[in-house]
């Protein structure tokens, strides 16, 4: 599947794919998009953790990430007074086009071999969390990152973003059994990285 | 109908919890999971282990420093809108002023001319404010 973000970005302006429902989003994105600053603060407040998590679990770098993010919200105000209810649901349009920008980073990691990996994001301090959850957040992470991108990609959505599996489906571009097909390899690689700590009790 | 084959790939797929199942086939999948438990116990249980770990990875908050970032990043196109709107009102406004003036103006130019009309014999012939150059009249 071709990644150039411009050409989807059009595209989810004006069509109606992945879409069956009115999305409780449109309004707000309207209202963002005439200028209203209450609308804007809620457009943060309910998509900005959702798309951070998305680009950290993708990039593994919680910098990276909060650099997408900033620029996937760019998009969202140059292209929120434009945008049209009846088109794409808001929420997958701002998946793709975090993706697109994560999967930009991860071409030019490829291209540009770094002598060190990406530094694995430190959750911070948490008094509900122990250091034996770090340690396990840490391998998952580490786990994640080791799987092929397309893999990941269903992984995170589905299991993390919770998207459906007809919508992620549409977002990656490819058929409900493919995404199936990812999923799978995907658990199963999973289980092996992570098989002393994912044992059944 | 929810076959044993399809219910293992549905869980290697989407983990241990219904939750997660497609819509469309929770409801088969959980009335075969509950008619035939021992059958698919072990996978079940590999599977929910997985989701245990997984859900140990945890992303950060962001930060309000970072929110207030994006937020004021956003346009503000309603505050340029109102300035416009205002201009285009205060113009109108002087528009308007500048015509009731002119008007004024133009009533107090006229008003002599046209009273004097009003009290003017009526002769049949041409006032000089009908005919300012006598050209009717020469006719």
């Amino acid at each position: 599947m071709a990644y150039g973000s411009d050409a989807w970005t059009r595209l989810a302006l004006t069509s109606g794919a992945g879409r069956d429902a009115v999305d409780p989003d449109d309004e707000l994105v309207r209202r963002a998009g005439a200028g209203d600053a209450a609308a804007v603060q809620a457009l943060v407040a309910a998509k900005l953790r959702r798309v951070l998590a998305l680009a950290e679990r993708m990039l593994g770098d919680a910098s990276e990430a909060e650099d997408v993010a900033q620029e996937t919200f760019f998009r969202v105000w140059r292209h929120a007074a434009r945008w049209r209810p009846g088109g794409a649901r808001f929420d997958t349009w701002l998946h793709r086009v975090t993706l697109n920008l994560c999967y930009d980073r991860l071409r030019r990691r490829r291209e540009r071999p770094v002598a060190e990996p990406p530094e694995t994001p430190d959750p911070g301090p948490a008094p509900d969390r122990g250091l034996h959850a770090m340690d396990t957040g840490r391998r998952v992470q580490a786990a994640l990152q080791a799987l092929p991108p397309r893999q990941r990609e269903a992984i995170v959505l589905c299991h993390y973003q919770e998207l459906g599996n007809i919508e992620a489906a549409a977002l990656m571009g490819v058929s409900v059994e493919a995404l199936e097909s990812l999923l799978s390899r995907g658990r199963r690689a999973l289980k092996s990285a992570l098989a002393d700590l994912a044992r059944p009790d | 109908m929810m076959t044993e084959e399809r219910f293992l790939t549905l869980v290697g797929a989407y983990g241990a919890d219904p939750q997660r199942w497609p819509l469309g086939e929770r409801a088969a999948a959980t009335a075969f999971l509950d008619a035939n438990p021992e059958l698919v116990a072990a996978c079940l249980e590999a599977e929910a282990a997985l989701d245990a770990v997984l859900a140990a990875h945890l992303t950060r908050d962001p930060s309000a420093a970072f929110r207030g970032r994006l937020v004021g990043a956003a346009p503000r196109q309603r505050a340029v809108g109102r300035t416009w709107r205002w201009l285009a009102g205060a113009g109108l406004g002087l528009g308007l002023a500048a015509s009731c003036a002119a008007g004024v103006a133009a009533g107090f130019t006229l008003a002599p001319a046209s009273v004097s009309r009003l009290f003017e014999p009526a002769t049949g012939q041409s006032s000089s404010l009908a005919d300012p150059v006598g050209d009717v009249s020469a006719s």
